[in-house]
């Protein structure tokens, strides 16, 4: 039921991806967010188990869009407009990556150094690469970008956003509604700390 | 509004049928449609959305479930066949028709307070609404408590018919208030102490007891778990709306509020504030400890993140709208299980004609664990002048495991 609460999405075991999809996915993501000064890199956010648990549901397959043909080339504006849902895009578009890379490099991505690997998917967002079996580099790209931000920034509860990191960082305070309490208080910091859809650590006392 | 409406048809019976009934009669049929008003007999006789008075949902007592019967004027399965002697013995003594015993959650042991007159302006009331046919086996009790006959013994212990003793030095208001509350509105069978027989405890009378996975309040003046912080204005209000600034009604007292107190007379709801801010003693009150810090820390974490966007981060809630949990009775209960209950549940106002509105808060179950909201309630009752005891998370799960079955 869309009334249902969410319920938490955990690591380990993938649902979607095989292993070796799964870990080109997470190469992927924690190209696309590094770990550095700011936070940890997309793979320890849990960027890869939160695409891997939407393509499982109501995402995946497109089951809340209209999916019926005539399949005309969009506008720019209007996003994706071809028959694949995002399961059958990722499933279509990891083996193209690989496929490509080992035609031409004899290595998977995975097996690529972080500059060659920065370096492809540059490429890759730019349209430089040909993909087989009619990929198309630069959509593929944005998909994979936009579902990345996704797991990173969304509700620890969907699989991604690892303790809160982004939140932390931007300091946004999360799942509240109500700031009566503090919208007078003007040059100040707000002070309470992020928290979930479903909690945080404080709730059980086991502190931040 | 349900009021007017049964007047005014209650009037256009009477000049439709005016060698029937005459004015002096119809009179009467409207002052008992006030006394079963007073008694909330719809409270258990008429199911929601059900033909009034046909028979009602099962009660669900410690002892088993007993439903309440048709107890309109049909000949086959209501009350048709019976004398206005039967119905006043029955009101009186729990003994009815053809002599059959009836068990007290139908609550004789306070009706038996009420005078004639009312009884006898019931009585004109039940005969004249719509008979239905509707065959309620009342009586689902397990062997042996499903043998009547055991009534007479525990009529011999625990029941003796009586009349309303006024109290010759307290005011008149004061006890037309008595009168109401410890005789048809029968307040004392939710909220007076039961014995391991089921009778009242007298001594405790409308102290506080556990019925139905709800804790009814002490509705006596006792400042700390009473009506000792409320006015007569705010008990007033509650009991018209539904709502106050300390308290909105949930569960089982919303039904009676709906049904009842609601459609009471405003001099009659004034009587039995004053009569209920006349009861109860501060003298065996003690101040519980302080929960340990830790338990108050997690418990403010779950508040801030939880409650306080309604309920404010000082407690004060927001008009009649968000309840304020500073000094709320509900809160200051002995027993946390109401207030566990609407954590986990939730709860919805009731709908009357001085408050419409019907303000919601949502089920937290999902979203807390026991623990969690153990903790939560602890820092709630010991909070912003609260002082009631720690709630543990076995309590809490007491609860929800009631809510589930």
């Amino acid at each position: 039921m869309a009334s249902d609460p969410p319920t938490q999405v955990v690591a380990g075991g993938w649902h979607f991806f095989s292993a070796q999809e799964a870990a080109l996915v997470e190469a992927i993501v924690d190209r696309i967010i590094p770990a550095d000064e700011l936070s940890m890199g997309g793979k320890e956010a849990g960027c890869a188990v939160y695409i891997d648990s939407q393509l499982m549901g109501a995402y995946g397959a497109s089951s809340r869009l209209y999916t019926q043909g005539p399949f005309l080339p969009g506008l720019p504006t209007q996003g994706y407009q071809g028959e694949a849902n995002p399961a059958q895009r990722y499933r279509a578009g990891l083996a193209a990556i690989d496929a490509f890379l080992k035609q031409r490099d004899g290595k998977t991505f995975v097996e690529l150094a972080r500059a060659e690997q920065d370096a492809f998917l540059t490429a890759m967002e730019a349209g430089k690469v040909d993909l087989p079996n009619g990929v198309k580099g630069p959509a593929f790209f944005g998909l994979l970008l936009q579902n990345t931000m996704e797991g990173f920034f969304a509700d620890p509860v969907y699989g991604g956003n690892k303790d809160m990191v982004s939140w932390r960082m931007l300091g946004f305070p999360g799942a509240r509604y109500d700031y009566r309490d503090h919208v007078s208080k003007h040059n100040q910091p707000y002070p309470q700390p992020p928290v979930s859809i479903i909690g945080r650590p404080e709730w059980l006392g086991k502190g931040a | 509004m349900k009021k007017l409406v049964f007047t005014l048809v209650i009037g256009a019976l009477a000049l439709a049928i005016a060698p029937a009934w005459s004015a002096d009669q119809a009179d009467q049929i409207i002052r008992g449609q006030y006394q079963a008003v007073l008694g909330d007999c719809a409270g258990c006789h008429t199911q929601a959305g059900g033909k009034p008075l046909a028979g009602g949902l099962p009660l669900e007592t410690p002892f088993g479930a007993l439903v309440p019967p048709n107890i309109t004027p049909d000949g086959e399965t209501g009350i048709g066949n019976w004398s206005e002697a039967d119905f006043r013995n029955m009101m009186k003594s729990g003994i009815g028709h053809n002599g059959v015993r009836l068990y007290p959650a139908m609550p004789y042991p306070a009706y038996t307070r009420m005078n004639d007159s009312d009884i006898a302006d019931l009585w004109a009331y039940l005969t004249s609404v719509e008979p239905v046919s509707n065959k309620v086996e009342a009586n689902q009790l397990p062997f042996p408590l499903n043998i009547r006959l055991a009534m007479l013994g525990w009529n011999a212990l625990n029941f003796t018919e009586a009349s309303f003793q006024p109290d010759s030095s307290k005011s008149a208001e004061w006890n037309r208030g008595a009168y109401i509350v410890q005789g048809s509105g029968h307040c004392g069978t939710c909220h007076t102490p039961k014995s391991f027989l089921g009778a009242d405890k007298d001594s405790e009378f409308l102290q506080g007891a556990s019925l139905q996975g709800w804790f009814a309040p002490d509705i006596t003046n006792n400042a700390q778990s009473g009506l000792g912080k409320w006015s007569e204005e705010d008990l007033v209000k509650y009991l018209k709306t539904g709502v106050n600034a300390h308290s909105i009604a949930s569960g089982p007292m919303a039904e009676a509020i709906e049904n009842s107190t609601s459609k009471m007379t405003d001099p009659d709801l004034k009587a039995v504030a004053v009569y209920l801010k006349s009861l109860g003693s501060d003298a065996g009150n003690t101040q519980p400890a302080k929960p340990d810090e830790t338990r108050m820390a997690t418990g403010e974490a779950v508040y801030r993140d939880n409650c306080s966007a309604c309920h404010g981060g000082d407690g004060a809630g927001a008009g009649v709208l968000f309840p304020s949990l500073a000094g709320n009775s509900i809160v200051a209960q002995g027993s946390s299980e109401t207030l566990a209950r609407l954590v986990l549940a939730g709860s919805q106002a009731v709908h009357t004609a001085d408050a419409p509105t019907t303000p919601a808060m949502p089920s937290l179950a999902w979203r807390l664990k026991d623990q969690e909201i153990a903790d939560v309630l602890t820092y709630v009752r010991a909070s912003w002048g609260n002082a009631a005891a720690a709630v543990s998370s076995d309590d809490v799960a007491a609860v929800r495991k009631g809510l589930t079955q």
